[in-house]
């Protein structure tokens, strides 16, 4: 086993991902068994869509949790940059792209605020952002003074999809080809990188497995997506621009996880906050310019939100901060810091909007919905400590 | 070398840090020449690992002056310490357990393709290069630090030192937590480094560390110190008075200059 695992290069936690997608898959079937309309184009266009302000936010939370912070605002603030987006296109007559700048500007002073108080003052993100959850609910009530914003620009409305926000079927594939090529190339080019480096290679069949099921993946979206086509339209959905916006995101982050000095840094401090200090690693500030990342990623989650609702509402976002951090632990993050993968916190947002919506499907009602829901989470640690214990992985 | 010889690698004078109304280190002054071990002994809580950390940027200077190849040196943070060619094997390692070697080896100083992003395949190539040279048995180098042996570990910690060349080199207790074998690699390493004029400040509380490796010991008590001989012109016993007792050893007179060649 250990044999094997060496010579195809997979480490723990690539068996960790396999397990929860293949969870995800029995999960789909079990509820398609149920229900018999669960995997049809339109209940898992829906699926992909809901998921994707949760996903945003919880591919940002999770480098939080891995560095050991935490971030308890994120709904509030949410709220408040959703309900200020809004609000400067109604009560102000903004332009939607000056107001969605102005809503990245006070987002990133929020996380400057946060995160300062944080990695300067050292006082523990728990209590910075229980405080930040209770006042940016009351900003975002403040703004407009509780009334509702409502927003009309057509081209605000295409970013949070819905029934026209979506790529249509030719730019789905042309943007899922190009997300195939991406991959294609990734793989060729580290096999290159690998062997000029004198390197032992996986096994090429291997590599083209595994690559090609992300391809297949990917491609099987596309054409699900593109097989949703509604009455009253000429031409098919294609891939909602939520999602669009959310595989962008994960993209990215999961390069700077990745391939950048950052993302090491991040796992560093997880793994061993002093140690980043001694080896001489800019603690404070990395900690900051992750406040501040997630506060980018806040802001395009309000903006996702504010466009799928018509509207800014000073409750926008309320509880949100619970699935998000749900996603990412469910996702494999773990609370003690220094591990998880951005894919992780994609599949454990995927997890929870599939439950919500195949229990909902089931006709059952909120409250078993968030028992059930509660418990899978609490499942979904128990698994990651059992986990953990079995590849050796110390728990700190 | 010889000409080097004369003047201090590093050279620390009159350093003194307080915490709160603590005084953990007062007025200290030791310095170390090329290619010397200068040991640093003391109880726990004598101030040496502060001084030393001091030096390794970890605690900002109170006051006192820290002189690098006969220049003032400003240390505000690890970073300058490394900069000036200073690396400190820390008594913890100072390891991301959640990290493979490679990375910890470069922890804080990636090697970055031309476009910025980390270039991990040049430094796998050079950190096996460099673990080969410690421990020629060290394979698993891809795995998170957290399940390697304390051998390896060590090794990982001290390839730092030997991979981005250091000119003066801290060591803090590098064979407290090691087997019988482990410590005789450390041993070799410190002589061979000491050969290439790498100064070494040795902390330890190991008598026959002390004994078999530095050539002059500086013993500290309360913040303070005690003395500063050639080692071989003292005893065991001697040593151990001036650690306890605070005792200076007035039979030979203290040594302020090398103690090599």
């Amino acid at each position: 086993m250990a044999n094997l695992q060496n010579t195809l290069q997979i480490s723990a936690l690539d068996l960790r991902l396999s397990i929860m997608a293949g969870v995800l898959v029995v999960m789909s079937l079990a509820f398609q068994m149920a229900t018999g309309n669960f995997l049809t184009p339109e209940n898992l266009y829906n699926i992909a869509q809901q998921s994707a302000v949760v996903g945003i936010v919880a591919a940002a939370i999770g480098l939080i949790i891995v560095a050991r912070q935490i971030d308890l605002s994120v709904g509030s603030v949410m709220g408040t940059i959703g309900v200020l987006i809004a609000w400067l296109q109604y009560s102000h007559g903004w332009h939607w792209i000056p107001s969605s700048f102005a809503g990245l500007a006070v987002a990133l002073v929020i996380g400057m605020y946060q995160g300062w108080l944080t990695a300067y003052l050292g006082v523990p993100s728990f209590v910075v952002t229980l405080g930040g959850l209770m006042s940016f609910r009351g900003v975002a009530f403040l703004i407009s003074d509780g009334r509702t914003q409502p927003v009309t620009d057509a081209t605000f409305l295409l970013v949070g999809g819905g029934l026209d926000g979506s790529l249509g079927p030719t730019l789905s594939w042309v943007v899922g080809l190009a997300f195939a090529a991406l991959l294609l190339w990734n793989m060729v080019s580290r096999r290159r990188r690998a062997a000029a480096a004198g390197f032992p290679l996986r096994p090429i069949g291997f590599d083209i497995l595994l690559t090609g099921f992300f391809i297949a993946v990917l491609l099987g979206f596309v054409a699900l997506m593109s097989a949703y086509k509604l009455e009253s339209k000429p031409s098919a959905q294609g891939v909602p621009n939520p999602v669009l916006i959310w595989g962008a995101v994960v993209m990215s982050l999961a390069f700077v996880v990745n391939r950048t000095r950052f993302g090491r840094y991040v796992f560093a401090i997880g793994g061993n906050p002093e140690a980043a200090l001694l080896v001489g690693i800019p603690v404070k500030k990395v900690m900051l310019k992750l406040f501040l990342l997630l506060s980018v990623m806040v802001t395009i989650a309000a903006m996702v939100s504010v466009s799928r609702l018509n509207a800014g509402t000073n409750s926008l976002g309320t509880g949100m901060e619970l699935y998000v951090i749900a996603a990412a632990v469910i996702g494999g993050v773990a609370l003690a810091g220094g591990s998880g993968t951005v894919l992780g916190t994609v599949l454990g947002s995927l997890i929870i909007q599939f439950l919500e919506s195949g229990l909902l499907l089931m006709d059952v009602g909120i409250g078993y919905r968030m028992v059930i829901i509660g418990q899978v989470l609490i499942v979904a640690v128990v698994f990651d400590v059992l986990y953990r214990r079995a590849t050796g992985e110390r728990l700190t | 070398m010889s000409a080097n010889n004369k003047e201090p690698l590093v050279d620390i004078r009159g350093a003194f840090k307080a915490f709160g109304g603590v005084r953990a280190v007062d007025d200290v002054s030791v310095c170390v020449y090329p290619g010397e071990v200068v040991a640093v002994l003391g109880h726990n809580g004598a101030g040496k690992s502060t001084l030393m950390k001091m030096l390794a940027g970890a605690y900002p200077i109170d006051s006192g002056e820290i002189r690098v190849g006969g220049q003032p040196a400003k240390i505000n943070n690890p970073a300058d310490s490394q900069h000036l060619g200073i690396e400190t094997i820390y008594q913890t390692l100072a390891l991301a357990d959640n990290l493979d070697s490679v990375a910890n080896l470069f922890l804080g100083r990636e090697l970055q393709t031309r476009w910025g992003t980390l270039d991990d395949y040049a430094m796998e190539k050079a950190a096996r290069e460099v673990f080969h040279r410690l421990n020629p048995n060290f394979k698993n180098i891809r795995v998170p630090v957290r399940s390697l042996s304390g051998g390896q570990r060590q090794v990982v910690a001290i390839s730092r030192a030997v991979y981005f060349n250091a000119k003066a080199l801290i060591m803090d207790e590098p064979c407290a937590a090691l087997g019988p074998e482990e410590t005789r690699m450390v041993h070799d390493l410190v002589r061979k480094l000491k050969a290439a004029g790498v100064g070494i400040f040795l902390i330890s509380h190991d008598m026959p560390d002390v004994f078999g490796l530095s050539d002059r010991l500086c013993v500290m008590k309360n913040g303070k110190t005690v003395g500063t001989y050639k080692t071989a012109e003292v005893t065991e016993d001697e040593v151990l008075g001036m650690i306890i007792a605070g005792k200076k050893v007035t039979r030979v007179a203290e040594s302020f200059e090398s103690a090599v060649g």
